[in-house]
């Protein structure tokens, strides 16, 4: 082989890698991050869209609602279901009589899990097709790019968002009803760790954050959340993914005698690390882990290796909102499901929210729907919020923990499914 | 620090191992057919699924699959050689990047076949030996690490005595190194091709098990597997297979070695900072002559 053809070669290996590494990076960029929120919004009271009497039906023309979607693509897994928690509501609205009285009609489009189709979409939901009232995108990094077009439009824009760096940006016609915040991930942990007594609570902290929006996201409040609760960071880092190897983030951790471990990453990553925690036999007290642990495929895929692990959400089928459980029966019902998926609840809930928007204004009017909401408290089966400038909640966020194979709910303690176990046992046990 | 120091060496290097078999398929077919086969990757996944389907069905552990899954995956790349490969290489302007959007494209059909079929759940390979340890000194090995250490060695170490004990390995070699010598001396350049391309394809079976002993996938794991057999290729050498095996060692023992002297976010750009080095000090690779 001549060294020219050798050159040609490695130019050719260079394109590839770069090509490879442009693919893997735009897939890591928004990744299909459960939901997982933290301290306890407050019980709802009103029912949701769930039709119970026979109501007159929807009269006029129907009221036009579009969005995008990724019904295609990396992150059409979970896009469906948010799909599907748009369309429920729809058939629960115009089986109850309508919005306003008229029928409601949607249109999704797929944006096959790209971020730059999710804005050229929903500028097409405004300008060409005029719809009335826009419905929210997936994941955080289309629905950040959709906000600010919602905002150039000033359209009510009702989605979980892309974090908190999407809501500081002086916009005034989103909102997040509810949010999907990486900062206030652990804000449940940080709630139920406060009440234990002092000496009961870890004391040394080891924290590992995939680096991404995310991680960083989740990682942004941990230095001062833990400090307030006593707890010292002994090890932080941040790793990139794929992570090659995980026992060096293990013996950092154990050699750093940390009795808290922090595994702020994703499914693929944290898998790795419980099993690397396992395989060294360290046995923190707490094992927190960022997205990941929530997903059925955590206790599918890692069985009893993956209990105990405390993790946070922003909805749950087993919360105790009027709704949920209606939600859990359609999911059976039509698709099977044992519970209603997280994003089956986030979609019917962000729908429910724009309704309570139109039906509080009493107009289709953006401005005044925007301003009746920041102005008024909302039920949905998410929980009941009221707004602030931003269009954001009080921070709240659930602690769950997987136990016995199901992720139960453990903080607050009005939505407590079961006692949590710690210090968590040792493995096998 | 020393106990650190020796467990991320030992885990390194074994993920060196599993690194360099995953790659060893990927360096052969781009040295001796000239094809940059951007599919191998996604034949690894698939035989991770199968390995994983065959455990959770049927109760087969992935190891004795393979016997199954290697003359399948050759037969595999003969197909893809003689009906895709070759025909299109022999219409187009540029074969090289003709072959390069057809496998890239091929690629991605197997990855929504894995799809369809598998969902994109991500999986976890749980085997009888999954949480086995063998403690040496301060040292602990993990036992699904070693068995894909030792399905490196012994595949390499295989496809290495192949190229230079058998007639049609040393066939091979001919045409990776002088192709029209090769062919003035009687041999027949495409069926040495087709056969080396149905071995390079058998092996990203092997590699795909072997990673899978380690890692969670899912239908679109291959692209951050590719990754790596670039570095592992480029490092090596194009067609090198000592020069693959030499790469992956050397990549698993800078991880090992970068995990615990710099911080983590900090290994890829070490990693691909040695890369951009190497480029310019040897850009032939490690072992290529």
């Amino acid at each position: 082989m001549t060294h020219h053809t050798s050159r040609r070669q490695m130019l050719w290996a260079m394109l590839g890698a770069w090509i490879v590494a442009l693919a893997v990076g735009a897939c890591g960029q928004a990744p299909a991050a459960p939901a997982a929120p933290t301290t306890a919004p407050t019980a709802p009271t009103t029912a949701p869209a769930a039709p119970t009497t026979a109501p007159a039906a929807p009269q006029g023309a129907p009221i036009k609602i579009g969005c995008s979607l990724p019904l295609t693509g990396a992150f059409a897994d979970t896009g469906v279901w948010v799909q599907r928690g748009y369309e429920q509501w729809a058939e629960d609205v115009n089986a109850a009589g309508g919005l306003l009285g008229r029928p409601v009609e949607l249109t999704i489009y797929d944006d096959e899990s790209k971020t730059e189709n999710a804005v050229n979409l929903l500028n097409r939901v405004i300008s060409v097709d005029q719809a009335d009232l826009l419905c929210g995108g997936y994941p955080g990094t289309a629905a950040a790019a959709q906000m600010a077009v919602a905002e150039k439009n000033q359209k009510v824009y009702v989605s979980m968002g892309g974090h908190m760096a999407s809501f500081s940006q002086g916009f005034t016609y989103v909102f997040g009803a509810p949010p999907l915040m990486g900062q206030w991930w652990y804000e449940g942990l940080y709630g139920w760790l406060a009440s234990l007594p002092e000496a009961e609570r870890p004391k040394k902290a080891a924290i590992f954050t995939i680096n991404n929006p995310v991680g960083a996201a989740i990682l942004e409040p941990m230095p001062e959340k833990l400090s307030a609760l006593g707890i010292e960071i002994v090890v932080n880092e941040r790793y990139d993914v794929p992570l090659t190897d995980a026992a060096p983030l293990v013996t950092k951790a154990k050699g750093a005698e940390a009795d808290i471990f922090f595994a702020n990453g994703f499914f693929p990553d944290s898998v790795q690390i419980v099993k690397a925690m396992r395989a060294l036999d360290y046995n923190p007290k707490l094992i927190a882990q960022g997205v990941g642990s929530i997903i059925p495929a955590w206790v599918e895929e890692l069985g009893a290796d993956g209990y105990y692990v405390f993790s946070g959400t922003a909805v749950h089928p087993s919360l105790p909102f009027e709704g949920i459980s209606r939600l859990n029966e359609v999911a059976r019902a039509k698709y099977n499901a044992p519970v209603a998926p997280i994003y089956f609840i986030f979609g019917y809930a962000w729908m429910q929210a724009l309704q309570r928007g139109v039906e509080g204004a009493q107009t289709l009017d953006q401005t005044a729907i925007r301003d009746w909401l920041k102005s008024n408290q909302i039920t949905t089966v998410a929980g009941t919020f009221t707004f602030d400038e931003r269009g954001l909640p009080p921070p709240y966020n659930y602690l769950t923990q997987v136990i016995d194979g199901k992720v139960e709910l453990i903080w607050p303690p009005e939505v407590r499914t079961k006692e949590p176990i710690y210090p968590k046992p040792a493995w096998g046990q | 620090m020393l106990y650190e120091l020796a467990q991320s060496l030992t885990g390194g290097l074994l993920i060196g191992g599993a690194l360099a078999v995953l790659s060893v398929g990927f360096s052969m077919a781009w040295g001796i057919t000239h094809v940059l086969n951007v599919a191998h990757c996604a034949f690894a996944v698939l035989a991770a699924y199968l390995g994983y389907w065959a455990l959770n069905r049927w109760g087969i552990d992935p190891l004795l699959a393979l016997p199954i899954m290697l003359p399948t995956f050759f037969l595999l790349g003969v197909a893809m050689h003689t009906l895709l490969i070759r025909a299109t290489a022999r219409r187009a302007h540029d074969p090289g990047l003709a072959t390069m959007v057809l496998t890239f494209g091929l690629g991605i059909v197997i990855e929504n076949g894995m799809l369809l079929a598998w969902t994109p759940d991500p999986r976890v390979l749980k085997t009888a030996y999954s949480a086995l340890t063998l403690q040496v000194g301060p040292v602990i090995v993990q036992a699904p690490h070693l068995i894909a250490f030792g399905l490196a060695v012994i595949t390499i170490g295989a496809l290495y005595l192949f190229t230079e004990r058998t007639f049609m390995g040393k066939a091979v070699r001919a045409v990776w190194q002088q192709p029209m010598g090769a062919a003035l001396s009687g041999i027949d350049l495409d069926r040495v091709t087709t056969i080396a391309y149905g071995m390079a394809v058998a092996t990203a079976a092997v590699g795909g098990v072997a990673m899978s002993l380690l890692y969670t996938f899912d239908p679109a794991t291959h692209l951050s597997w590719l990754v790596y057999v670039f570095l592992v290729v480029i490092l090596g050498g194009v067609g090198s297979i000592l020069g693959s095996a030499l790469a992956g060692l050397i990549i698993g023992l800078i991880i090992g070695i970068s995990s615990v002297f710099v911080p983590l976010a900090w290994n890829n750009l070490v990693l691909f900072g040695l890369l951009i080095v190497l480029l310019l000090l040897r850009p032939q690779g490690l072992l290529q002559r």
